[in-house]
């Protein structure tokens, strides 16, 4: 499995045949045909695995405060740190966007949904009732955050000139949450009056 | 009288928040109190038992009915 993700990871599902697959796991190509009857269903395989792969936040909601920047902090180097150990899965995740598979949604549902959640809920708690376009803001501040993660994602793992080669990963994800919360306005007084919990 | 002293319903959302609002329901509790939570996201087992390992608060029991995960958990002293 590990081979075949590698593979698809590269080339994309239309740049690899289950021969390709045989000869990177030395064995042939009737074995393969023994536990998958073709190669959208190895494919199809892969991707769940791969998209029901998940970070645990335990960490970063024990191990630093409760305000919204700091579980926002927390997460995003958590999920850098998942990438730098796999870039494969951001590599597959773009393959099957493409593709238009099924696995897309479990990609998002598994992978993306906690940040979508996570910054939807606290913004919804902490934004000013009567703001104007609220649920938009909300839904385009939680798109805002995980265009700009992937985007980092992709300069950082998939480039092969690294932009971003003397940038300390943990730097990384303090300042992408800092710009964010700068977009929206949102300044750390506030958060600290609105939604930091004494402990 | 029911068997748990606070109840947090965190159906349909996915970790981390469920375990970030038991955190914060849990820290206005007092010791020995105990916290029924909710959960539809299958990854939140694992998550609370994390926690609780971490925390060293007591997951008294953790059950699934119908795609719902409960869990019952007590504040350490």
């Amino acid at each position: 499995m590990q081979a075949a993700s590698g593979l698809f990871a590269e080339r994309g599902y239309h740049g690899v045949s289950i021969d390709d697959i045989a000869r990177e796991v030395d064995v042939s190509p009737a074995v393969l045909y023994r536990h998958f009857s073709s190669k959208k269903e190895l494919y199809d395989t892969v991707l769940m695995e791969l998209a029901c792969q998940r970070e645990s936040y335990v960490d970063a909601v024990i191990n630093s405060g409760t305000s919204f920047e700091d579980v926002l902090a927390g997460m995003t180097r958590i999920y850098i740190n998942s990438i730098a150990d796999n870039p494969d899965l951001l590599r597959i995740e773009l393959q099957s966007l493409l593709d238009g598979n099924s696995a897309t949604r479990e990609f998002f549902e598994n992978r993306w949904k906690s940040f979508a959640d996570y910054i939807e809920f606290s913004l919804n708690e902490m934004l000013p009732y009567d703001q104007d376009n609220r649920e938009v803001t909300i839904l385009s501040a939680s798109l805002m955050f995980q265009g700009i993660l992937r985007e980092a994602l992709i300069q950082k793992f998939l480039q092969p000139h690294d932009r971003l080669e003397d940038v300390d990963l943990e730097e990384l994800s303090v300042e992408l949450v800092r710009l964010f919360l700068r977009g929206l306005g949102i300044t750390k007084s506030r958060l600290t009056r609105r939604a930091v919990i004494k402990e | 009288m029911s068997d748990f002293d606070q109840e947090l319903d965190a159906s349909g959302l996915n970790c981390p928040l469920p375990i970030l609002r038991a955190k914060k329901a849990i820290a206005g509790m007092d010791a020995g109190q105990t916290l029924r939570i909710i959960a539809t996201d299958p990854g939140s087992v694992k998550d609370f038992e994390a926690f609780c390992k971490q925390t060293g608060n007591e997951l008294l029991s953790s059950g699934e009915e119908g795609g719902k995960f409960t869990f019952l958990i007590k504040k350490a002293a």
